[in-house]
């Protein structure tokens, strides 16, 4: 093919041929070269998996908040529930949490998606917890890892890891900033994070938090329905304390995922 | 997502492994003890393999097609199937290759046509075009592996399968690009091919009719191809995956593009029944005379797996019906696979020169059993692929809402 080999001559169809050839190669090698770069030079890696997993979800796992408390009939989130970014959001005007379907949600927090919950403190600091319905769906983890004094939290990373029933779920942090402490065993606080500016735009309040619960109570049915049976909407009841042991045959890596909006 | 139980997902794969370890024998003799274990010699040199190459090769255009369709087009509908065709593509073409190195029959010397290049050879774009999109459909292929949940686990590797995705519109304009030509190309031999006048083509400078024909047939059923393979995994998995409205939009644009294709292949075959055969010598129907090759050949293809295939997909009201989309659908598949083996098996049968006879090639054992090792290839990456990998984005959506709700996107 090259000068050298016996018999070979370049001609106009070789230059064009190869040519061709060649910048087809380069187009796919450059490709993957910059996609590398970016990603080793990616100074945020927590930031881009969380809009990775974003654009994974099902749309009707993206709804937007006004469509939670009733402003809206049909809206999917396009910012990663980022509320701060968004042109269309109006804070709720009605501010008392409606029924909690008996689960405890005190109306002084703050609700992120992925079932955790802020109270902002005096201090300045924000203590960060576990709500009561991740909290009784996964019951007593077998191990729980956590973050250590001075970890940065990136909001929508992963905060701290929970191990139950042979998965591992990372939990996700409803903030940035730094911890500053992390609570012990009887503690209904997980972490306290210190923000240099304490942004909750984007945290589930008052009517919201109702009709995000009734949405993740009927996610939570229809997830635990075995494969191929027709789904019951159960009515009335409240959520049993350690769900994780009542049903040991469901398919709790999948269950776990996707209620801490993992893929 | 739910899969089966390990102990059903074994069985299956042990069934299929027992077949890919027939075509992995198979093909140890034909490369230990030469191509005389097949039935194919110096006067029938295209048999079965050749004939499954270009099959899956138009089947597995799909991929190619569906890329273009969604990352240059912006048909988002797609979004649903683009990971599947991937693999599809991915396993159609991994396939014809692995066939080819068997046929060519010394495939250590494969490099052969890389290091000495024979630009007056249709075949030679051919070589280098499948290779490089051999090498897209790996890089399409690396992000979904990549979303494997136990592989998410690590950041990195998170945010190179992001970076990788954000650069599929390029892979995809790439991949239509070589698509393009090695689709064309496969027709194009039969522009040079003037020693059998039965599949001998002219057209517009050194490109024949049959160097469009190609691509445009290959882009017609791959969507086709996308729709069966859809339905047949809906059917054994037990799960939907994807929204009516998907199928509809596959179906739609398979049915235009079949219905453009079987017009040029109409014309095409009238300018060759009344011309180019004629100029040649042969009265076209000559060579229907050569039984089993009748005139139903003819019927089948361009009647029955293309026109009624193209009026179904094209009529909503017809493909609306699952049942009558699935028919349509398969001999819309059928119509391109008897295209290729009319351009293969038959043109190699039919005899030209006063002294030729009528060839008769049955395929022998070991090309049946290669044959049979590619398909269960196919079907164990593909059931890999399914258990392992999210090859179904609407298939979580489906589960939690079982009837079809419609948001509307804030963007």
């Amino acid at each position: 093919m090259f000068p050298g080999v016996d018999g070979f001559h370049w001609t106009v169809q070789h230059v064009v041929f190869l040519s061709l050839f060649f910048c087809v190669l380069a187009t796919i090698g450059a490709t993957v070269i910059v996609a590398w770069v970016r990603a080793a030079r990616q100074q945020n890696p927590e930031s881009v998996r969380w809009h990775s997993e974003f654009e994974d979800l099902p749309a009707r796992d993206r709804k937007c908040r006004q469509v939670l408390r009733g402003d809206m009939k049909a809206r999917t989130c396009p910012n990663g529930f980022d509320c701060g970014q968004c042109h269309e959001f109006r804070p709720a005007a009605d501010k008392a949490m409606g029924s909690t379907y008996g689960l405890v949600y005190p109306e002084n927090r703050l609700y992120h998606r992925g079932h955790t919950w802020v109270e902002p403190q005096a201090d300045g600091t924000a203590l960060v917890g576990l709500d009561d319905f991740a909290r009784r769906v996964m019951g007593v983890p077998e191990s729980v890892e956590l973050p250590a004094v001075g970890t940065r939290l990136t909001r929508n990373g992963a905060a701290w890891k929970v191990r139950q029933g042979g998965t591992v779920v990372r939990i996700l942090a409803p903030l940035d900033g730094e911890v500053v402490a992390v609570g012990d065993a009887g503690s209904e606080w997980v972490l306290r994070v210190k923000a240099e500016k304490l942004e909750t735009t984007h945290l589930l309040r008052g009517a919201e938090v109702s009709g995000w619960l009734r949405d993740e109570l009927e996610r939570l049915q229809i997830l635990l329905t075995p494969a191929g049976a027709t789904p019951t909407l159960a009515d009335g009841g409240v959520l049993v304390e350690d769900l994780h042991r009542a049903l040991p045959e469901a398919n709790w890596d999948a269950v776990l995922s996707e209620l801490t909006l993992q893929a | 997502m739910e899969r089966c139980a390990p102990s059903r997902f074994v069985l299956w794969t042990a069934a299929w492994a027992a077949v890919l370890a027939f075509g992995v024998y198979s093909s140890y003799l034909c490369l230990a003890r030469g191509l005389n274990q097949t039935n194919m010699d110096n006067r029938f040199a295209f048999g079965l393999w050749i004939f499954v190459d270009l099959s899956i090769i138009a089947l597995g255009a799909g991929a190619f097609f569906t890329g273009f369709l969604l990352y240059i087009l912006k048909w988002r509908d797609l979004k649903a199937v683009i990971n599947s065709a991937v693999v599809i593509g991915f396993i159609c073409y991994s396939g014809a290759v692995t066939a080819l190195l068997i046929d060519v029959g010394q495939p250590l010397r494969a490099w052969f046509t890389f290091w000495h290049p024979n630009t007056h050879s249709m075949l030679t774009e051919v070589t280098f075009c499948i290779s490089c999109y051999l090498l897209v459909l790996a890089l399409e292929y690396i992000p979904l592996v990549l979303k494997n949940r136990r592989l998410r686990q690590h950041a990195s590797v998170v945010v190179f399968g992001f970076e990788l995705h954000k650069v599929m519109a390029v892979m995809a304009g790439v991949g239509t690009f070589l698509s393009f030509f090695h689709q064309g190309s496969l027709g194009g031999l039969y522009g040079v091919l003037r020693g059998h006048p039965f599949a001998f083509r002219e057209g517009f400078g050194i490109w024949p009719t049959t160097f469009f024909l190609f691509i445009l047939s290959a882009m017609a059923v791959g969507p086709s191809f996308l729709i069966l393979v859809t339905a047949a995994v809906q059917a054994i998995s037990g799960r939907k995956l994807v929204k009516a409205g998907v199928f509809d939009t596959l179906a739609k644009t398979s049915g235009v593009l079949l219905s453009v294709y079987v017009l040029a292949k109409a014309v095409d075959t009238l300018v060759w029944l009344n011309s180019t055969s004629r100029a040649a010598g042969f009265l076209p129907w000559e060579y229907y005379t050569w039984k089993p090759f009748g005139e139903w050949i003819l019927f089948a293809e361009l009647a029955l797996c293309g026109f009624l295939p193209a009026a179904l997909l094209v009529s909503r009201r017809a493909r609306s019906h699952r049942p009558v989309l699935l028919v349509a659908a398969a001999l819309a598949c059928c119509g391109v696979i008897l295209n290729r083996f009319v351009l293969t098996i038959q043109t190699l049968a039919l005899p030209t020169l006063p002294f030729d006879e009528f060839l008769t090639y049955w395929p022998s054992w070991q090309e049946t059993g290669t044959f049979l090792g590619v398909i269960a290839y196919g079907v164990l990456v593909y059931s890999f692929s399914f258990r392992f990998l999210n090859l179904f984005p609407q298939e979580r959506e489906l589960k939690v809402a079982p009837e079809e709700v419609e948001y509307v996107s804030g963007r």
